[in-house]
């Protein structure tokens, strides 16, 4: 199972009540783990209104996930 | 000098502008975001930004790279505020320094359009109500998978993809299924706009066309097959348009349009869309917009080139005959029957017009107001032309303010046999259309016929000292018309109470 470290901004901060948090899953892909995440901190956005950021990079949501990954979902954005 | 920065404390722009000092530039264009107080229609009392900056200064620095590289341009950077902000501070900014002022431009929009969509970076506003919410992500929550708000419905017609729109979502989608749309004409423009507004989920239409389906027709009117030839348009675009979306409410009215019926057909919709295909029609549906204080959405076509108007007269916005003050007589200028018309190009002007009506019906930014579009799709040309207010629009719409149109029926108003106010010295003009004229004559002699159109019109020919009585079967269409006259400055008019069949003992038949 690989421990992966989650971060977290705006809205999915507040409501999954932390900036980070270490996470065991059983997930093989970031899409599988969002679900897994969802599901414990009640996030309500789509995947598809989602992109998620592994170690400091845009990743397909196919991507196998490592141990010691950094994953960050990133909900709708709003610069400027 | 980064190309993307993060900063806590205030911006100065001054200083920033300089740090892209070149003296091989020749043009220099910034763009700063402030911070406005309001958003979709709250009132909004502060915001904090939040970012995940190492991602973003990566992105960033990569956005502005591309975008030089494009360009061509010699400097360029972006620094975005994150913390609390207040109302009026400047939360972004984005300078370009080029050669020339084109490029300058063009680096500077590229910078902020991408930097607004691709950044992880938040907003979540504060709101005078003491609430808050993240711009984005709320309202994309409600129009997730599961459709949660999406009003109820035949889901094999499915507005996902127009809701994922932040600026729509599931509020947007009620707003549009609780809307109505009158559509006048339904040709080249008008099968474009039905086809447009049936597929975003305008719950009513209105399909106003006398016309029958010609095999002339065809090539341009995609709402209507070879099987229609001869069908009246409105039913066979009503039909076509209900089972293409049942989710909505289409209403077919096989009538011509005229002054009789132009207030009660524009008062069943909460915009207009004037895809007539004559002049006579054109000003009748401004000037029944106007008087109804309804947005209007004009268009017109000349063989490969077309014209797109909105006339928000209701909200002090200038009309048709702010451009024109005189109806346009048709046969001056070709229609598409004289001088030929391809496809495309009602299509596409059709399209803009459905994109105007639904801006309107969302609230959406950018909408036309005041000016005139010119297309011209042989020179591939969009044109953006001011149409201010006119202060002599036929003493229309510069005076026609909502006070000035409230004059109340008890000052407009005259009871009195017709013989008698003409012989107390009121001049008696007949509004009604020249078929209703003929078939049911006035019984006077020495008065005046014009119908409330031309009359609308041309306020100019009344003479200034004399008092006139308008009439109409019933006294509404003579009580709307004294109104407007009223409100473009006309004092000397008045309407017959009750009209003719009022005067006559409420025996006589006739149209309102």
């Amino acid at each position: 199972m690989p421990q992966v470290r989650l971060r977290y901004f705006a809205l999915f901060r507040e409501q999954a009540g932390c900036r980070e948090e270490e996470f065991a899953t059983s997930a093989p892909t970031p899409g599988l783990l969002y679900e897994e995440l969802a599901t414990r901190h009640g996030f309500r956005l789509g995947r598809a209104q989602l992109k998620v950021a592994i170690n400091g990079a845009f990743a397909d949501w196919g991507t196998p996930l490592a141990d010691g990954d950094e994953v960050v979902f990133i909900p709708p954005v709003a610069g400027g | 000098m980064p190309a993307f920065e993060f900063s806590k404390a205030q911006l100065d722009p001054a200083a920033l502008a300089r740090s892209l000092a070149d003296p091989a530039a020749g043009g220099f264009a910034s763009f700063e975001g402030w911070v406005r107080n309001h958003d979709a229609g709250q009132p909004v009392t502060g915001l904090d930004y939040e970012a995940f900056e190492e991602l973003a200064v990566a992105e960033g620095d990569r956005i502005v790279a591309a975008a030089m590289q494009r360009h061509g341009v010699r400097a360029a950077r972006c620094v975005h505020r994150v913390g609390a902000l207040g109302i009026g501070e400047l939360a972004v900014w984005v300078g370009a320094a080029a050669a020339h002022r084109a490029e300058a431009f063009a680096a500077c929009r590229e910078i902020i359009d991408e930097i607004k969509h691709r950044l992880p970076i938040w907003k979540k506003e504060h709101y005078q109500s003491g609430d808050s919410g993240w711009v984005n992500c709320e309202r994309c929550a409600e129009a997730g998978p599961a459709h949660a708000d999406e009003p109820a419905g035949d889901a094999r017609f499915d507005y996902a993809r127009q809701m994922a729109l932040p600026e729509i979502g599931a509020a947007g989608q009620r707003r549009l299924t609780a809307a109505s749309v009158v559509v006048i004409g339904a040709g080249g423009l008008g099968c474009a706009v039905l086809a447009a507004l049936a597929g975003a989920g305008v719950g009513t239409l209105h399909v106003v066309d006398d016309d029958r389906v010609e095999a002339s027709n065809l090539p341009r009117q995609p709402l209507y097959t070879t099987a229609d030839l001869g069908r009246p348009k409105a039913e066979a675009a009503a039909q076509r348009l209900a089972a293409y979306n049942p989710r909505i409410t289409v209403h077919a009215h096989a009538v011509r349009l005229s002054a009789a019926n132009a207030a009660a057909l524009v008062m069943a919709g909460d915009v207009i869309v004037d895809c007539s295909d004559n002049f006579a029609a054109k000003f009748l549906i401004n000037d029944t917009a106007v008087l109804a204080g309804r947005p209007a959405v004009l268009a017109s076509v000349h063989q490969y080139e077309g014209q797109v108007q909105v006339v928000r007269a209701e909200s002090g916005g200038s009309c048709l005959r702010c451009l024109w003050p005189e109806a346009t007589r048709d046969g001056l200028v070709g229609n598409c029957v004289a001088a030929g018309v391809l496809g495309p190009v009602p299509a596409l002007l059709g399209q803009l017009q459905a994109i105007e009506a639904l801006k309107i019906l969302l609230d959406l930014p950018g909408q036309l107001r005041d000016e005139l579009l010119l297309v011209d799709l042989l020179g591939v040309e969009l044109r953006r032309l001011r149409v201010p207010r006119a202060s002599e629009c036929a003493g229309r719409c510069t005076r026609i303010g909502p006070a000035a149109a409230e004059t109340p029926a008890a000052e407009l108003e005259i009871t009195l046999p017709l013989a008698a106010a003409a012989a107390q010295g009121y001049r008696i003009i007949d509004i009604r259309e020249p078929d209703e004229c003929h078939s049911e004559p006035l019984g006077l002699t020495g008065h005046m016929a014009m119908p409330m159109a031309t009359l609308l019109a041309g306020p100019a020919a009344l003479d200034p000292d004399a008092r006139y009585l308008l009439v109409c079967t019933r006294g509404a269409r003579s009580l709307a018309t004294a109104r407007e006259l009223r409100a473009g400055g006309c004092r000397n008019v008045w309407s017959l109470r009750g009209g003719l069949l009022h005067a006559a003992g409420g025996t006589q038949p006739g149209r309102s």
